[in-house]
């Protein structure tokens, strides 16, 4: 449990030091900003309590907020993708269920288990994000081609770190 | 209570994910000058509707105010441009003569009772003596003869209305210039007679009627109204039906005008006659 715990903290670490060291300065023609870190919500054990999950994706929100300097912007997005996480994995879940106390990980589910998985929340999250970092409905296809560009290379790296994951 | 800790139980994510996300977006808005900065206008937009419609009502509650205001002012502007119009053409004046521009005063009040149907009309209006209002003064509405002063209390005056049998006044035919005298002939409260019109001048209905100084009481082409019919009389004079320009059954606010020089006038032409 304690060494669950651990590996946990130290994915969240590495993922945030990623978006914030790397990920945040990597900005393709305006129309790409990968968001990696909305990963740490994807790995969290299936059977986490909806409060605790909401609550570190709050927290994850609020720290990448605080070091990107655009308060309550991640948060929102990245609270709204813990909320809808439980249902996502219901609507994807094996046909023969999640093994209990399993991790949603591409090792044990497959790749295009995960990807399908990724992409639901990614997608979520990056839309809510995209559209409250505009916040207003101008420029709206502009807005939507950023996001699924955006989350294009979301899913791809996530799914990259994930397979190297996977290796370890 | 049992049942709303059920509730809650059941529903803990939501309260949850409701209560973050409330916390999430607040800091979007207070914390973000730009996210800020649309909120307040998208709130803004959003009772900017109510608002115009409450302000439209209430504007509607005070056009009372509104235009006893206006109507001061125009009687404050009056008074300004009656400075400016009295034409620099004298050469000699009196270094202590500190109204030598200004000839007429303009005091804005409101008709508190008017009758149109007796054969004297009077109307009372809220200003009097203390508002430096006396007897003998004209009284305009919306730049039409109205009547003249004839009673004045401390806070209070009665004209005596165009539509008053005793009522004279001298007026002229804008169109050439001639004179004569309006009454009014106690038939209809929107026609009175102008009178004293030799039968060689020319004129057609339409014609504008307006006043002569001649009075002191008047200044001198403020609209009467327009001719409408005429016929010979008698001798050599035609009787002309006019018009009245003045709505007198919904005078409401006027502008009293004092003649400053009357006095002086009047006393001049007494030592001649």
């Amino acid at each position: 449990m304690i060494n669950r715990i651990l590996r946990f903290g130290l994915i969240f670490i590495l993922l945030i030091l990623l978006q914030v060291l790397l990920f945040n300065n990597i900005q393709f023609s305006g129309y790409v900003n990968p968001y990696i870190y909305i990963m740490f919500i994807l790995l969290l054990p299936v059977e986490m309590p909806a409060w605790l999950l909401l609550i570190l994706s709050f927290s994850t929100g609020l720290i990448i907020d605080f070091a990107s300097g655009t308060p309550g912007m991640h948060t929102s997005a990245t609270v709204l993708a813990g909320f809808v996480r439980p249902y996502v994995l219901r609507i994807t879940s094996p046909r023969d269920g999640y093994e209990p106390g399993a991790d949603p990980s591409m090792m044990i589910y497959g790749v295009r288990w995960f990807l399908v998985y990724a992409s639901i929340i990614v997608v979520i999250h990056h839309l809510t994000l995209f559209y409250l970092e505009v916040f207003r409905f101008d420029d709206f296809f502009r807005t939507l081609l950023r996001v699924i560009l955006s989350s294009v290379f979301s899913i791809s790296f996530i799914a990259l770190l994930e397979y190297i994951r996977k290796g370890k | 209570m049992r049942n709303l800790l059920n509730f809650l139980a059941k529903y803990n994510h939501l309260i949850i994910f409701i209560i973050l996300e409330g916390i999430a977006i607040y800091l979007l808005g207070t914390a973000n000058n730009y996210h800020n900065t649309r909120f307040v206008k998208g709130f803004r937009g959003l009772t900017a509707g109510i608002e115009k419609r409450v302000s439209n009502t209430r504007s509607y509650f005070h056009l009372r105010e509104i235009s006893q205001s206006l109507s001061r002012e125009n009687a404050l502007l009056r008074a300004k441009t009656e400075q400016f119009s009295q034409k620099d053409d004298q050469v000699f004046f009196s270094v202590a003569d500190t109204i030598r521009h200004q000839h007429y005063n303009y005091t804005s009040a409101e008709v508190v009772n008017n009758s149109v149907n007796r054969q004297k009309n009077f109307f009372t209006i809220n200003k009097g003596r203390m508002q430096g209002i006396s007897v003998n003064m004209a009284v305009i509405s919306d730049d039409r003869v109205a009547g003249v002063i004839v009673g004045c209390s401390n806070n209070f005056s009665v004209a005596m209305s165009v539509l008053n049998l005793d009522f004279r006044l001298s007026a002229r035919l804008k169109s050439n210039g001639y004179f004569g005298s309006l009454s009014w002939d106690g038939k209809d409260y929107r026609t009175a007679i102008l009178s004293e019109i030799p039968q060689h001048v020319t004129f057609g209905i339409g014609d504008t009627v307006e006043t002569t100084s001649y009075s002191a009481i008047f200044p001198e082409g403020i609209v009467i109204g327009t001719v409408s019919g005429f016929e010979k009389s008698g001798g050599d004079f035609y009787t002309i039906k006019v018009s009245l320009a003045t709505e007198f059954r919904k005078l409401r606010f006027i502008t009293v005008i004092g003649n400053l020089m009357r006095e002086e006038q009047l006393e001049l032409e007494n030592q001649y006659q």
